[in-house]
């Protein structure tokens, strides 16, 4: 009975703080003065929000099949998207050396 | 509703700026808020996926994570070469 209750605070406290830290990068992308510290914060979403996030769908699936598919989906987003993150900021740097030109 | 699906529809509640973002902004601000957009669904459908206990649908999330990388790449290599 204990643990159960431990389990529902633990994942409370992490979807808590997973939410907060997403929800956190949508308002620094939106107020944000330069695309390039918008998209610091578009790539800050897929680290620490994300895992805490996993964290909490772990403590419940554990480590079964739904659980290694979230893992999967969780690290396949955080390990491909420093790719992504690179050829976004070269397309911005060339929308920006277009309106200098 | 237990805390999954409340973490999953404030999560799609978290588009609302982006689209604002999207749609008022310049073309890169609009693919800098399209990929934030995508970790959004996908941590969501996390969320949902274990609030509605169909485990099954954990899949779709990490489908997810590939398909919002890909269209990622093709906006920004579309948005570098014919701006």
């Amino acid at each position: 009975m204990v643990v159960a209750g431990a389990g529902n605070i633990a994942v409370d406290v992490l979807l808590a703080a997973g939410v907060a830290g997403a929800l956190l990068c949508c308002v620094g992308v939106l107020v944000m003065r330069t695309t390039y510290d918008r998209l610091h914060y578009a790539a800050a979403a897929t680290t620490v929000p994300a895992f805490l996030v996993l964290a909490a769908v772990l403590v419940r699936e554990k480590v079964g099949s739904g659980g290694l598919e979230a893992i999967a989906a969780v690290g396949l987003m955080f390990l491909l998207n420093p790719v992504l993150l690179t050829a976004t900021a070269r397309a911005i740097r060339k929308a920006e050396e277009g309106e200098d030109g | 509703m237990n805390a999954f699906e409340v973490a999953g529809t404030m999560l799609l509640a978290g588009f609302l700026p982006l689209v604002w973002c999207a749609a008022t902004r310049r073309a890169v601000d609009g693919l800098v808020a399209l990929e934030l957009a995508g970790t959004l669904t996908v941590l969501a459908l996390l969320c949902f996926a274990e609030g509605f206990h169909r485990s099954f649908e954990f899949g779709v999330a990490a489908v997810a994570a590939v398909a919002v990388w890909t269209g990622g790449l093709v906006f920004a290599r579309f948005l570098g070469r014919w701006l």
